[in-house]
């Protein structure tokens, strides 16, 4: 393996669900002699893709926790990090990006870019990955590998450039042809893992011409060598490669490959691109907040020999023990080497070091700077920074969403819910979108996370892993509550009877919030209320926010003003006047007029376009507003916005609606007022469910 | 708040002879590239929008997404010029008001479209008051695509507002004075307004006005930046 930190490459691959992501993998694993025999993702050998490594994953044909493993190729490591397809586990794909120098972006053939591909374009954006796509399944029935380059420029903004041509399409597809080589490439063998070079097939030679012409016009724009060479007509292979490389590492240029993973077609090509045109960690430039410097952003090194800087970014319970998953930005870390962790400052010492290759391991002494590697047994939660302890270094954190939706789960016995209790304990480390609290008044232990199959699958997994057995109550939505107006408090905590006294007068007003933030503005004038007690009168209305008074829900935020109080020489105190605030915010809020806001989601259904009237009629039972409809051949995409508490089983309406057609995402967009009647209703079962009368 | 409707661009139909385009009736806003003809264009949709009119937006060219962020960067616009004090809720009552029909790809056929529409008003009660179609081709388009739409006009009872592409270059002018591109089609086209920019600003003005002669010196004056009337 090359220790140089160039022939590294950290790359992710990134698409919407069943646009072959693990297929591919697998087949890359398979062609870097990583594995010896390929299975699919829904194995009919029983034994499923290597990637999806969790026992649920092989049985619901999906990837969720992004499994890290790495291979080499012509002299590079390459570390890959499988991530989800389904929009649930976002939280994971964005950890991947986190941690990654580049992506492969692979799309279907058929299904070109579809609402999750935009999601995760978007999500890679925001990280600045520099990408290279696959044009998957082209030997599907229905493919255009062109359509989808139209589309990776016209819905997705990429300069995106074809650097081959398919030979043949659908269920004649036989190789491609390379416009760098001008070659055509076949791929033999009973795994394709022999290629053969041959002279383009005549039928597609103008075609190919054509391609290398709109190639080579899109290149030259980075290097001003090719350009001159493709005047003086002596383009060579190596100049196309080093101004393709830079454009992709620009993210001014993307280039697209084609083939069909499963029919062992393209992949070997798409190997030498990650090693080609995408960026080794030197070629990427990092960024740590300095928190001994007021949070100062620091460049950071990739030079093995500087203070270490490593991210944990995920953790996962496996037969080996609790892994953690690091990604070296600076430094080296070694067998023996004390590690400080930034948030709690507390050390450990790095017992074993692993690289992992899905779920099995392969122990090293050793790793730099651009590595990605795995500690055994170290207590620390995901996002944690762990340095040499000579920096107080953190790498930027983790844009982590809100949780939308909560379900109650119940323990069937004494030993489930020990089981259960340890399962809540680990998922809540690993996965920053999965909280756990317990409900108060009625007793019960409550998950939440980013949509029913998120915690569907959290729910298996504590049968599965932990042996868990638990009941599920209904999902229940996450309501917010809200002030719509404004309201004035004048409120006098007094207890002068025996004792200790207390006594705080507070007096104001709240108003909403346009942000939706909680805001706290001392106007006090001529000392009426002493500076020292001003945070304790905070930290009451604060406290007042965690549960409203209309359904018991959060308060998403308001803005306080005091203006006037009273305090007592001796029988003021911080606490006095913390209740005083909650009295104060009690007298008012009523009166503020309070709302309920529920989530309301983004949710985008591709189907053929025969069903869009199916479609949309379903968006609209569920008191959905449809934005926009957009065809594209015979797809139709239907963008809405629909309220999460109507979205309950939404996946087997819409299987039925269209014979399974059709697939839907969803994502959180914001709060909205509930309609009163629906307010009137939810008011009563939600306040009939406090006072024990649970439904 | 000021009144939308004293500076939105269909102020210039106050001189035409039936003050507006009518249900049934196909109008045209001509410019050349780069004037601002999609910015004034969605300025129509949003005089309509004012009045709590319902319209279907049929891009043939950008995504919904694009198209949508048109729409909230004229918005906040907007929302500046008229000093809106209930933004959140008018923003609401557009967004429900507007629906973007987008077909990728040269994928649009009035057939399709018509098929979209018969959904809209029979599976989510989406009766829209206009259609506004940016990104048609007219120099391309054949007369049974303009045909089609009046149809169209006709059988839902809407109003449709196109953007039209013109040419510095290309002069052609009909007999009836109608310039290119479109002159080949004039007669099925009821309400045709070209955006002029001049060295002492940008104009609005009317080329033709039903089956009415146009007045002499109809048009308005244009802000250059949010294309909105200067009084």
């Amino acid at each position: 393996m090359s220790e140089e930190i160039q022939y590294i490459r950290n790359i992710g691959i990134s698409a919407h669900i069943d646009s072959g992501k693990t297929t591919l993998t697998e087949r890359i694993l398979y062609y870097t002699k990583r594995i010896f025999a390929v299975h699919e993702v829904k194995g009919k050998d029983g034994v499923g893709a290597t990637m999806d490594s969790m026992e649920l994953e092989r049985e619901r044909g999906i990837t969720i926790s992004s499994a890290a493993t790495y291979c080499e190729w012509n002299n590079h490591t390459i570390n890959i990090i499988d991530t989800p397809g389904h929009v649930d586990f976002t939280i994971e794909v964005e950890r991947a990006l986190r941690v990654l120098d580049s992506s492969i972006l692979v799309l279907c053939a058929v299904g070109g870019v579809q609402s999750q591909t935009i999601t995760v374009d978007r999500q890679m954006n925001r990280y600045k990955v520099p990408r290279i796509a696959f044009i998957n399944k082209c030997d599907r029935a229905g493919a255009n590998p062109r359509r989808v380059a139209e589309q990776l420029r016209t819905r997705l903004n990429h300069n995106a450039v074809l650097m081959q041509l398919p030979i043949g399409l659908e269920g004649d597809l036989t190789g491609v042809v390379d416009l760098v080589s001008m070659k055509a490439i076949y791929f033999e063998g009973p795994y394709g893992e022999e290629l053969r070079s041959d002279e383009i097939p005549d039928y597609l030679l103008d075609d190919a011409k054509a391609a290398r012409e709109y190639l080579l016009d899109a290149a030259s724009m980075f290097s001003d060598k090719l350009m001159e060479a493709v005047l003086e007509e002596n383009v060579s292979a190596g100049l196309i490669h080093d101004a393709v490389r830079r454009g992709t590492i620009s993210r001014e240029l993307t280039p697209v490959f084609l083939g069909a993973a499963y029919k062992n077609i393209g992949v070997q090509p798409i190997l030498d691109a990650v090693t080609l045109y995408l960026p080794s960690p030197m070629d990427v430039e990092n960024v740590a907040l300095d928190l001994g410097n007021d949070g100062k952003e620091i460049t950071l090194t990739s030079e093995p020999a500087a203070p270490l800087v490593a991210l944990a970014f995920k953790l996962e319970v496996t037969p080996y023990g609790q892994l953690t998953y690091l990604r070296i930005y600076q430094g080296s870390i070694k067998k023996g080497d004390d590690l400080v962790n930034t948030r709690d400052r507390k050390k450990i010492k790095v017992g074993r070091l692993a690289r992992m290759h899905a779920d099995k391991m392969e122990e090293i002494s050793m790793a730099r700077a651009g590595d990605i590697v795995t500690l055994f047994g170290v207590d620390c939660f995901s996002g944690d920074t762990f340095t040499d302890g000579s920096l107080r270094y953190a790498m930027t954190s983790i844009f982590v969403p809100e949780p939308v939706i909560s379900l109650s789960v119940s323990p069937k016995d004494n030993q489930s819910e020990i089981k259960m209790a340890k399962a809540i304990h680990r998922f809540v480390r690993e996965d920053p979108t999965f909280r756990s609290y317990v409900d108060h008044e009625s007793g019960e232990n409550i998950i939440s996370g980013m949509g029913e199959l998120h915690l569907e699958i959290y729910v298996e997994r504590m049968k599965r892993e932990f042996g868990a057995e638990v009941e599920t109550g209904m999902p229940q939505v996450s309501y917010r509550e809200a002030i719509s107006g404004k309201a004035e408090f004048n409120y006098i905590h007094k207890k002068q009877t025996g004792g200790a006294g207390q006594y705080g007068r507070v007096a104001g007003f709240m108003e909403p919030s346009e942000e939706g933030v909680y805001e706290f503005i001392d106007s006090i004038k001529g000392g009426a209320i002493p500076t020292e007690y001003i945070p304790a009168i905070d930290k009451g209305f604060k406290s007042c926010l965690k549960k409203g008074r209309l359904i018991g829900f959060p308060v998403l935020g308001m803005k306080i003003t005091i203006n006037d109080g009273q305090f007592h020489a001796v029988d003021s105190s911080e606490l006095a006047f913390t209740h005083a605030a909650v009295g104060a915010f009690n007298q008012a809020y009523f009166k503020a007029k309070p709302i309920i806001l529920e989530p309301i989601m983004k949710v985008s259904v591709e189907s053929p376009s025969e069903f869009q009237g199916n479609v949309m009629a379903s968006i609209n039972q569920r008191r959905g507003i449809i934005v926009s409809s957009a065809e594209d051949g015979v797809f139709t995409a239907v963008d809405s916005e629909v309220p999460l508490a109507e979205m309950f089983g939404y996946a087997t309406t819409l299987r039925s609606l269209t014979q399974g057609k059709a697939e839907f995402t969803m994502e959180f967009s914001r709060y909205q007022k509930v309609p009163e009647s629906i307010a009137e209703k939810l008011k009563e079962t939600l306040v009939d469910r406090s006072k024990g009368g649970k439904k | 708040m000021h009144d939308f409707i004293e500076i939105s661009p269909l102020k210039l139909l106050e001189m035409s002879s039936r003050k507006e385009l009518g249900r049934g009736k196909l109008g045209v806003l001509m410019a050349r590239a780069g004037v601002g003809k999609t910015a004034c264009l969605i300025n129509i949709a949003f005089d309509k929008l004012f009045r709590g009119e319902k319209l279907v937006h049929i891009s043939l060219e950008d995504t919904p997404e694009k198209v949508t962020s048109y729409y909230n960067v004229i918005f906040y616009d907007l929302v500046k010029a008229l000093n809106m004090k209930n933004e959140t809720e008018n923003k609401m009552l557009f967004d429900r008001n507007r629906m973007i029909l987008a077909y990728m790809n040269k994928s649009f056929e009035i057939r399709r479209l018509k098929e979209n529409l018969k959904t809209l008003v029979d599976k989510i009660e989406f009766l829209p008051d206009s259609l506004i179609v940016d990104g048609l081709d007219f120099e391309n388009a054949g007369r049974d695509i303009f045909e089609g739409f009046k149809e169209l006009a006709s059988d839902f009872n809407v109003e449709i507002w196109f953007s039209a592409l013109s040419h510095r270059h290309i002069t052609d002018v009909n007999e009836r004075g109608i310039p290119y591109p479109c002159n080949r089609m004039d007669d099925l086209l009821n309400i045709i307004i070209q955006l002029q920019p001049t060295q002492s600003g940008v104009f609005l003005k009317l080329i033709k006005d039903h089956d009415s002669p146009v007045m002499p010196d109809a048009s308005v004056r244009l802000d250059p930046n949010t294309f909105l009337v200067i009084n």
